[in-house]
Protein backbone atom coordinates (compact mmCIF):
# COMPACT_ATOMS: atom_id res chain seq x y z
CA UNK A 1 0.00 0.00 0.00
CA UNK A 2 1.45 3.27 -1.12
CA UNK A 3 -0.78 5.63 0.66
CA UNK A 4 -3.41 4.61 3.12
CA UNK A 5 -5.74 7.53 4.45
CA UNK A 6 -7.86 6.41 7.43
CA UNK A 7 -10.83 8.13 8.76
CA UNK A 8 -10.49 11.92 7.38
CA UNK A 9 -12.86 14.37 8.79
CA UNK A 10 -13.03 18.10 7.88
CA UNK A 11 -15.86 20.52 8.32
CA UNK A 12 -16.05 24.63 6.97
CA UNK A 13 -18.54 26.63 8.53
CA UNK A 14 -20.22 23.98 10.26
CA UNK A 15 -21.05 22.23 6.86
CA UNK A 16 -19.52 18.57 6.64
CA UNK A 17 -16.80 18.46 4.00
CA UNK A 18 -15.37 15.25 4.67
CA UNK A 19 -16.89 12.70 6.44
CA UNK A 20 -14.87 10.82 7.69
CA UNK A 21 -13.38 9.02 4.63
CA UNK A 22 -10.60 5.96 4.50
CA UNK A 23 -8.84 5.68 1.10
CA UNK A 24 -6.22 3.39 -0.21
CA UNK A 25 -3.81 3.30 -2.95
CA UNK A 26 -1.64 0.84 -4.39
CA UNK A 27 1.57 1.69 -6.27
CA UNK A 28 1.04 2.54 -10.00
CA UNK A 29 -2.91 2.63 -9.58
CA UNK A 30 -4.58 5.21 -11.89
CA UNK A 31 -7.85 6.54 -9.27
CA UNK A 32 -10.76 8.73 -10.80
CA UNK A 33 -12.44 10.48 -8.41
CA UNK A 34 -16.23 11.64 -10.14
CA UNK A 35 -18.57 13.59 -8.27
CA UNK A 36 -21.02 16.60 -8.76
CA UNK A 37 -19.57 20.02 -7.84
CA UNK A 38 -18.78 20.69 -4.60
CA UNK A 39 -18.89 17.43 -3.09
CA UNK A 40 -15.67 17.61 -1.14
CA UNK A 41 -13.43 15.93 -4.30
CA UNK A 42 -10.69 19.03 -4.47
CA UNK A 43 -11.04 19.59 -0.82
CA UNK A 44 -10.11 15.82 -0.14
CA UNK A 45 -7.02 16.30 -2.42
CA UNK A 46 -5.86 19.70 -1.06
CA UNK A 47 -5.74 17.70 2.89
CA UNK A 48 -3.84 15.13 1.58
CA UNK A 49 -0.88 17.21 0.86
CA UNK A 50 -1.72 19.27 3.45
CA UNK A 51 -2.93 22.73 1.32
CA UNK A 52 -5.75 22.92 4.00
CA UNK A 53 -5.30 20.89 7.41
CA UNK A 54 -7.82 18.05 8.30
CA UNK A 55 -10.09 18.39 11.77
CA UNK A 56 -8.74 14.43 11.80
CA UNK A 57 -7.74 11.55 10.56
CA UNK A 58 -4.53 9.11 9.64
CA UNK A 59 -2.17 8.81 7.09
CA UNK A 60 0.13 6.45 6.01
CA UNK A 61 2.39 7.54 3.25
CA UNK A 62 5.35 4.93 2.45
CA UNK A 63 6.98 4.28 5.73
CA UNK A 64 5.77 7.81 7.38
CA UNK A 65 2.64 7.79 9.65
CA UNK A 66 1.36 10.94 9.56
CA UNK A 67 -1.54 12.83 12.01
CA UNK A 68 -3.34 14.98 9.35
CA UNK A 69 -4.95 17.08 12.32
CA UNK A 70 -1.65 18.31 13.00
CA UNK A 71 1.41 17.52 10.59
CA UNK A 72 4.65 18.84 11.76
CA UNK A 73 6.48 21.17 9.30
CA UNK A 74 8.78 18.81 8.50
CA UNK A 75 6.42 16.11 7.25
CA UNK A 76 4.35 18.28 5.42
CA UNK A 77 7.55 19.54 3.49
CA UNK A 78 8.63 15.64 3.17
CA UNK A 79 4.75 14.74 2.15
CA UNK A 80 4.87 17.39 -0.67
CA UNK A 81 8.35 16.26 -1.88
CA UNK A 82 7.36 13.05 -2.43
CA UNK A 83 3.63 14.01 -4.19
CA UNK A 84 2.85 16.28 -7.18
CA UNK A 85 -0.19 18.28 -8.24
CA UNK A 86 -1.90 19.80 -11.35
CA UNK A 87 -4.24 22.63 -10.74
CA UNK A 88 -7.12 23.28 -12.19
CA UNK A 89 -6.34 26.55 -13.12
CA UNK A 90 -2.68 25.60 -13.85
CA UNK A 91 -1.16 28.18 -11.57
CA UNK A 92 2.15 28.48 -13.44
CA UNK A 93 4.04 31.11 -11.98
CA UNK A 94 3.85 33.91 -14.06
CA UNK A 95 7.28 35.53 -13.71
CA UNK A 96 9.22 32.07 -14.99
CA UNK A 97 9.38 30.78 -18.53
CA UNK A 98 8.24 27.40 -19.21
CA UNK A 99 11.47 25.57 -18.92
CA UNK A 100 12.05 27.74 -15.24
CA UNK A 101 8.34 26.64 -14.52
CA UNK A 102 9.78 23.30 -14.43
CA UNK A 103 12.84 23.11 -12.95
CA UNK A 104 11.96 25.91 -10.20
CA UNK A 105 10.67 22.41 -8.29
CA UNK A 106 13.73 20.89 -8.66
CA UNK A 107 16.40 23.23 -7.59
CA UNK A 108 14.64 24.41 -4.53
CA UNK A 109 12.42 21.55 -3.77
CA UNK A 110 14.87 18.82 -4.59
CA UNK A 111 17.79 20.82 -3.95
CA UNK A 112 19.61 19.64 -7.33
CA UNK A 113 22.43 21.58 -9.26
CA UNK A 114 21.07 24.20 -11.57
CA UNK A 115 22.39 22.63 -14.99
CA UNK A 116 21.01 19.27 -14.08
CA UNK A 117 17.76 20.69 -13.19
CA UNK A 118 17.78 22.43 -16.42
CA UNK A 119 18.62 19.75 -18.48
CA UNK A 120 15.51 17.41 -17.04
CA UNK A 121 13.12 20.23 -17.73
CA UNK A 122 14.52 20.28 -21.17
CA UNK A 123 13.58 16.60 -21.11
CA UNK A 124 10.38 16.67 -19.86
CA UNK A 125 9.29 19.87 -22.50
CA UNK A 126 10.42 17.62 -25.18
CA UNK A 127 8.12 14.95 -23.84
CA UNK A 128 5.12 17.07 -23.95
CA UNK A 129 6.46 18.43 -27.62
CA UNK A 130 6.37 21.55 -26.33
CA UNK A 131 10.68 22.57 -26.21
CA UNK A 132 10.09 25.28 -28.84
CA UNK A 133 8.23 26.92 -25.79
CA UNK A 134 10.72 27.35 -23.05
CA UNK A 135 11.47 30.47 -23.16
CA UNK A 136 7.92 31.26 -23.14
CA UNK A 137 6.48 33.23 -20.56
CA UNK A 138 2.60 31.36 -19.60
CA UNK A 139 1.02 34.39 -20.98
CA UNK A 140 2.49 33.78 -24.10
CA UNK A 141 0.98 29.63 -23.91
CA UNK A 142 -2.50 29.13 -24.47
CA UNK A 143 -4.40 27.19 -21.86
CA UNK A 144 -3.89 23.61 -22.72
CA UNK A 145 -0.05 24.26 -23.22
CA UNK A 146 0.21 25.89 -19.55
CA UNK A 147 -1.66 23.01 -18.65
CA UNK A 148 0.46 19.84 -19.84
CA UNK A 149 3.35 22.41 -18.64
CA UNK A 150 1.68 21.97 -15.65
CA UNK A 151 1.80 18.64 -15.58
CA UNK A 152 5.32 18.66 -16.89
CA UNK A 153 6.68 20.71 -13.89
CA UNK A 154 4.77 17.65 -11.19
CA UNK A 155 5.93 14.67 -13.30
CA UNK A 156 9.81 15.83 -13.34
CA UNK A 157 9.74 15.68 -10.05
CA UNK A 158 9.64 11.85 -10.17
CA UNK A 159 6.62 12.19 -7.47
CA UNK A 160 5.11 8.99 -5.91
CA UNK A 161 1.81 10.23 -6.74
CA UNK A 162 0.25 12.80 -8.77
CA UNK A 163 -2.87 14.40 -7.24
CA UNK A 164 -5.30 16.25 -10.60
CA UNK A 165 -7.59 18.41 -9.04
CA UNK A 166 -9.95 18.68 -12.50
CA UNK A 167 -6.90 19.17 -14.66
CA UNK A 168 -9.37 20.07 -18.34
CA UNK A 169 -12.00 22.17 -16.29
CA UNK A 170 -10.63 25.19 -17.53
CA UNK A 171 -9.98 24.21 -20.81
CA UNK A 172 -11.44 25.03 -24.38
CA UNK A 173 -12.83 22.17 -25.30
CA UNK A 174 -10.85 21.45 -28.11
CA UNK A 175 -7.86 21.57 -26.16
CA UNK A 176 -8.97 18.84 -23.64
CA UNK A 177 -8.12 15.92 -25.86
CA UNK A 178 -3.93 17.00 -25.41
CA UNK A 179 -4.10 17.01 -21.62
CA UNK A 180 -5.66 13.71 -21.71
CA UNK A 181 -3.42 12.72 -23.71
CA UNK A 182 -0.63 13.21 -21.72
CA UNK A 183 -2.26 12.20 -18.71
CA UNK A 184 -3.07 8.68 -20.50
CA UNK A 185 0.74 8.64 -21.24
CA UNK A 186 1.82 8.89 -17.77
CA UNK A 187 -0.75 6.25 -16.86
CA UNK A 188 0.56 3.92 -19.16
CA UNK A 189 4.16 4.49 -17.90
CA UNK A 190 2.84 3.29 -14.29
CA UNK A 191 2.76 6.59 -12.52
CA UNK A 192 0.51 5.79 -9.65
CA UNK A 193 -2.45 9.03 -10.03
CA UNK A 194 -5.19 10.32 -8.19
CA UNK A 195 -7.61 12.43 -10.60
CA UNK A 196 -10.52 14.39 -9.86
CA UNK A 197 -12.31 14.97 -12.90
CA UNK A 198 -15.37 15.68 -14.60
CA UNK A 199 -14.30 14.12 -17.79
CA UNK A 200 -16.07 10.82 -17.87
CA UNK A 201 -14.00 9.36 -20.81
CA UNK A 202 -11.01 9.54 -19.20
CA UNK A 203 -12.32 7.80 -16.17
CA UNK A 204 -14.24 5.05 -17.91
CA UNK A 205 -10.59 4.32 -20.28
CA UNK A 206 -7.75 5.03 -18.14
CA UNK A 207 -8.60 4.77 -14.62
CA UNK A 208 -7.96 0.99 -12.90
CA UNK A 209 -10.62 2.79 -10.07
CA UNK A 210 -13.44 4.53 -10.11
CA UNK A 211 -14.75 6.30 -7.02
CA UNK A 212 -18.06 8.33 -6.91
CA UNK A 213 -18.01 10.88 -4.19
CA UNK A 214 -21.07 12.58 -3.17
CA UNK A 215 -21.27 14.88 0.17
CA UNK A 216 -18.32 14.44 1.42
CA UNK A 217 -18.62 10.66 1.06
CA UNK A 218 -17.70 7.54 -1.04
CA UNK A 219 -20.69 6.50 -2.22
CA UNK A 220 -19.69 3.46 -4.41
CA UNK A 221 -16.00 2.33 -5.56
CA UNK A 222 -14.92 -0.32 -8.39
CA UNK A 223 -13.50 -0.60 -11.78
CA UNK A 224 -14.98 0.98 -14.30
CA UNK A 225 -17.65 -0.89 -15.95
CA UNK A 226 -19.21 -1.61 -12.42
CA UNK A 227 -19.43 2.22 -11.60
CA UNK A 228 -20.45 3.66 -14.78
CA UNK A 229 -22.74 0.18 -16.24
CA UNK A 230 -23.59 -1.26 -13.28
CA UNK A 231 -23.73 1.17 -10.65
CA UNK A 232 -25.61 -0.18 -7.12
CA UNK A 233 -26.24 3.48 -5.62
CA UNK A 234 -29.32 5.25 -6.31
CA UNK A 235 -26.92 8.61 -6.06
CA UNK A 236 -24.49 7.18 -8.76
CA UNK A 237 -27.20 6.16 -11.13
CA UNK A 238 -28.97 9.63 -10.92
CA UNK A 239 -25.74 11.50 -10.86
CA UNK A 240 -24.86 9.12 -14.27
CA UNK A 241 -28.01 9.48 -15.90
CA UNK A 242 -27.64 13.65 -15.69
CA UNK A 243 -24.54 13.84 -17.48
CA UNK A 244 -25.35 10.91 -19.83
CA UNK A 245 -24.76 12.99 -22.42
CA UNK A 246 -20.82 13.79 -21.48
CA UNK A 247 -20.14 10.41 -22.38
CA UNK B 1 23.28 86.99 -15.79
CA UNK B 2 24.54 84.90 -17.93
CA UNK B 3 22.02 81.36 -18.02
CA UNK B 4 25.62 79.56 -17.67
CA UNK B 5 25.72 80.79 -14.07
CA UNK B 6 22.00 80.16 -13.04
CA UNK B 7 22.43 76.57 -14.40
CA UNK B 8 26.02 75.74 -12.34
CA UNK B 9 24.48 77.57 -9.04
CA UNK B 10 21.00 75.44 -9.61
CA UNK B 11 23.11 72.33 -10.46
CA UNK B 12 25.69 72.35 -7.40
CA UNK B 13 22.57 71.81 -5.45
CA UNK B 14 21.84 68.99 -7.37
CA UNK B 15 23.65 66.38 -5.67
CA UNK B 16 21.34 66.96 -2.54
CA UNK B 17 18.50 66.56 -4.12
CA UNK B 18 19.74 63.02 -5.73
CA UNK B 19 20.86 61.77 -2.32
CA UNK B 20 17.64 63.09 -1.03
CA UNK B 21 15.29 61.00 -3.34
CA UNK B 22 17.70 58.11 -3.53
CA UNK B 23 18.35 57.40 0.44
CA UNK B 24 14.77 58.58 0.89
CA UNK B 25 13.22 55.95 -1.37
CA UNK B 26 15.44 52.93 0.05
CA UNK B 27 14.08 53.57 3.55
CA UNK B 28 10.48 54.45 2.57
CA UNK B 29 10.25 51.26 0.94
CA UNK B 30 11.83 49.01 3.59
CA UNK B 31 9.88 50.86 6.07
CA UNK B 32 7.00 50.39 3.52
CA UNK B 33 7.54 46.72 3.18
CA UNK B 34 7.66 46.11 7.38
CA UNK B 35 4.27 47.76 7.43
CA UNK B 36 2.66 46.18 5.08
CA UNK B 37 4.22 42.91 6.04
CA UNK B 38 2.59 43.58 9.80
CA UNK B 39 -0.77 44.36 8.11
CA UNK B 40 -1.12 41.11 6.39
CA UNK B 41 0.07 39.04 9.62
CA UNK B 42 -3.12 37.21 10.60
CA UNK B 43 -2.55 39.01 13.99
CA UNK B 44 -5.09 41.60 14.73
CA UNK B 45 -2.08 43.62 17.02
CA UNK B 46 -0.06 43.87 13.72
CA UNK B 47 -3.17 44.72 11.78
CA UNK B 48 -3.72 47.36 14.97
CA UNK B 49 -0.16 48.82 14.90
CA UNK B 50 -0.04 49.28 10.85
CA UNK B 51 -2.81 51.05 10.64
CA UNK B 52 -2.15 53.53 13.65
CA UNK B 53 0.91 54.32 11.43
CA UNK B 54 -0.42 54.82 8.32
CA UNK B 55 -3.01 57.19 9.58
CA UNK B 56 -0.34 59.26 11.48
CA UNK B 57 2.42 59.11 8.27
CA UNK B 58 -0.89 59.27 5.74
CA UNK B 59 -2.17 62.02 7.96
CA UNK B 60 1.22 64.66 8.03
CA UNK B 61 1.66 66.80 5.79
CA UNK B 62 5.68 66.49 4.24
CA UNK B 63 6.37 69.76 5.19
CA UNK B 64 5.66 69.28 9.08
CA UNK B 65 7.42 65.71 8.98
CA UNK B 66 10.59 67.38 7.82
CA UNK B 67 9.99 69.73 11.14
CA UNK B 68 9.36 66.85 13.39
CA UNK B 69 12.29 64.87 12.36
CA UNK B 70 14.67 68.29 12.75
CA UNK B 71 13.18 69.68 15.65
CA UNK B 72 11.60 66.44 17.36
CA UNK B 73 13.69 63.09 17.02
CA UNK B 74 16.84 64.57 18.99
CA UNK B 75 14.59 65.44 21.87
CA UNK B 76 12.98 62.01 21.36
CA UNK B 77 16.46 60.30 21.47
CA UNK B 78 17.53 62.49 24.18
CA UNK B 79 14.96 60.58 26.28
CA UNK B 80 17.20 57.61 25.73
CA UNK B 81 19.96 59.04 26.46
CA UNK B 82 21.28 59.47 22.90
CA UNK B 83 22.73 62.47 21.32
CA UNK B 84 21.93 63.26 17.52
CA UNK B 85 22.16 66.86 17.50
CA UNK B 86 25.39 66.97 15.76
CA UNK B 87 23.71 64.60 13.08
CA UNK B 88 23.93 66.57 9.39
CA UNK B 89 20.58 68.18 8.45
CA UNK B 90 20.91 66.03 5.21
CA UNK B 91 19.91 62.94 7.57
CA UNK B 92 17.10 64.87 8.94
CA UNK B 93 15.41 65.72 6.03
CA UNK B 94 15.88 61.38 4.54
CA UNK B 95 14.75 60.43 7.92
CA UNK B 96 11.97 62.99 7.10
CA UNK B 97 11.01 61.86 3.49
CA UNK B 98 11.40 58.52 4.33
CA UNK B 99 8.96 58.47 7.36
CA UNK B 100 6.48 60.33 4.98
CA UNK B 101 6.67 58.50 1.83
CA UNK B 102 6.80 54.95 3.75
CA UNK B 103 2.95 55.32 4.22
CA UNK B 104 1.79 55.38 0.68
CA UNK B 105 4.72 52.95 -0.07
CA UNK B 106 3.15 50.20 2.12
CA UNK B 107 -0.46 50.42 0.65
CA UNK B 108 1.42 50.38 -2.55
CA UNK B 109 2.74 47.08 -1.67
CA UNK B 110 0.04 45.61 -0.03
CA UNK B 111 -2.47 45.97 -2.45
CA UNK B 112 -0.78 44.86 -4.97
CA UNK B 113 0.24 41.76 -3.13
CA UNK B 114 -3.56 40.95 -2.73
CA UNK B 115 -3.35 41.25 -6.25
CA UNK B 116 -1.39 38.07 -6.59
CA UNK B 117 -2.86 35.37 -7.49
CA UNK B 118 -2.14 32.90 -4.45
CA UNK B 119 -3.01 29.78 -6.53
CA UNK B 120 0.85 30.24 -7.14
CA UNK B 121 1.65 30.31 -3.74
CA UNK B 122 0.44 26.79 -3.47
CA UNK B 123 2.01 25.39 -6.66
CA UNK B 124 5.52 26.74 -5.40
CA UNK B 125 4.38 24.72 -2.13
CA UNK B 126 3.91 21.66 -3.43
CA UNK B 127 6.65 21.35 -5.93
CA UNK B 128 8.36 21.49 -2.42
CA UNK B 129 9.41 24.59 -1.90
CA UNK B 130 9.68 25.75 1.45
CA UNK B 131 7.32 28.83 2.31
CA UNK B 132 10.17 31.56 2.27
CA UNK B 133 11.50 30.17 -1.63
CA UNK B 134 8.14 30.83 -2.64
CA UNK B 135 6.86 33.86 -1.10
CA UNK B 136 10.33 35.53 -2.09
CA UNK B 137 10.91 33.64 -5.82
CA UNK B 138 7.12 33.77 -6.82
CA UNK B 139 4.95 36.10 -5.28
CA UNK B 140 7.56 39.38 -4.51
CA UNK B 141 8.77 39.65 -7.69
CA UNK B 142 4.79 39.69 -8.97
CA UNK B 143 4.17 41.66 -5.98
CA UNK B 144 6.46 44.64 -7.56
CA UNK B 145 5.51 44.46 -10.73
CA UNK B 146 2.04 45.47 -9.77
CA UNK B 147 2.98 47.75 -7.79
CA UNK B 148 5.17 49.46 -10.31
CA UNK B 149 2.88 52.17 -11.69
CA UNK B 150 2.17 53.17 -8.53
CA UNK B 151 5.55 53.00 -7.36
CA UNK B 152 6.57 55.07 -10.29
CA UNK B 153 3.66 57.64 -9.48
CA UNK B 154 5.77 58.49 -5.48
CA UNK B 155 8.86 58.55 -6.98
CA UNK B 156 8.11 61.57 -9.05
CA UNK B 157 5.94 63.01 -6.54
CA UNK B 158 9.13 62.04 -4.04
CA UNK B 159 11.03 64.54 -6.93
CA UNK B 160 9.18 67.14 -5.68
CA UNK B 161 8.96 67.01 -1.94
CA UNK B 162 12.63 66.99 -1.76
CA UNK B 163 12.24 70.72 -2.74
CA UNK B 164 10.57 71.06 1.16
CA UNK B 165 13.95 70.66 2.82
CA UNK B 166 14.50 74.16 2.83
CA UNK B 167 12.31 74.00 6.12
CA UNK B 168 15.56 73.05 7.98
CA UNK B 169 17.61 74.87 6.24
CA UNK B 170 19.20 72.20 3.72
CA UNK B 171 20.49 73.38 0.84
CA UNK B 172 18.98 71.64 -2.36
CA UNK B 173 18.44 72.72 -5.57
CA UNK B 174 15.31 74.63 -4.86
CA UNK B 175 17.06 76.69 -1.85
CA UNK B 176 19.54 77.55 -4.51
CA UNK B 177 17.25 78.53 -7.03
CA UNK B 178 15.79 80.79 -4.31
CA UNK B 179 18.96 82.25 -3.06
CA UNK B 180 20.15 82.85 -6.15
CA UNK B 181 17.02 85.02 -6.62
CA UNK B 182 17.20 86.75 -3.91
CA UNK B 183 20.58 87.77 -3.85
CA UNK B 184 19.50 89.37 -7.33
CA UNK B 185 16.62 91.39 -6.03
CA UNK B 186 14.30 88.88 -7.94
CA UNK B 187 15.45 90.56 -11.16
CA UNK B 188 16.22 86.73 -13.07
CA UNK B 189 13.41 85.79 -11.12
CA UNK B 190 11.39 84.26 -13.72
CA UNK B 191 14.65 82.78 -15.62
CA UNK B 192 15.92 80.88 -12.48
CA UNK B 193 12.30 79.39 -11.70
CA UNK B 194 11.85 78.08 -15.54
CA UNK B 195 15.66 76.67 -15.70
CA UNK B 196 14.19 74.85 -11.77
CA UNK B 197 11.67 73.33 -13.29
CA UNK B 198 13.60 72.32 -16.71
CA UNK B 199 16.04 70.31 -14.20
CA UNK B 200 12.93 68.92 -12.07
CA UNK B 201 11.40 68.05 -15.73
CA UNK B 202 14.58 66.19 -16.81
CA UNK B 203 15.07 64.23 -13.62
CA UNK B 204 11.49 62.77 -14.01
CA UNK B 205 12.08 61.79 -17.64
CA UNK B 206 14.88 59.91 -16.12
CA UNK B 207 13.09 58.27 -13.63
CA UNK B 208 10.24 57.45 -16.24
CA UNK B 209 12.49 55.71 -18.87
CA UNK B 210 13.90 53.34 -16.21
CA UNK B 211 10.19 52.54 -15.42
CA UNK B 212 9.79 51.80 -18.80
CA UNK B 213 12.71 49.75 -19.12
CA UNK B 214 11.69 47.76 -16.10
CA UNK B 215 8.21 47.29 -17.48
CA UNK B 216 9.55 46.72 -20.92
CA UNK B 217 12.04 43.84 -19.32
CA UNK B 218 9.14 42.20 -17.84
CA UNK B 219 6.59 42.76 -20.36
CA UNK B 220 5.51 38.50 -20.66
CA UNK B 221 4.77 38.78 -17.31
CA UNK B 222 1.45 39.62 -17.18
CA UNK B 223 0.15 39.50 -13.76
Amino acid sequence: MLLDIKNIKKTLKNNHVLKGIDLSIEKGEVVAIIGPSGSGKTTLLRNINFLETADSGMMKFRDQQIDMAKPSKEKILWTRRHMAMVFQNYNLFKNKTALENISEGLIFGQNMEKKTAESLAEAALNQVGLIDKKDFYPSQLSGGQQQRIGIARATVLNPDIVLFDEPTSALDPELVGTVLRDMKQLAEKGQTMIVVTHQMSFARNVADRVIFFADGEIIEQGNAEEVFDHPQNDRTRKFLSAIAEDY
Amino acid sequence: MKLSRIITTLLSGLPVTLTLLVFSFIFAAAIGLGIAWLSLRNSAVCYNISRLYLGLVRGTPPLLMLLLAYYGLPKLFLLVGININDWSKLLFGIVGLSVGWSGYLSEAFRSAYLSVDQGQYEAALVVGMNPSDAFWRIIMPQTVLIALPNIENLVIGLVKATSLVYVIGLVDMYSSATDLSNQNQGVYQLEIFVVLALIYWMIVLAIEWVFRSIKKEYQYVTV
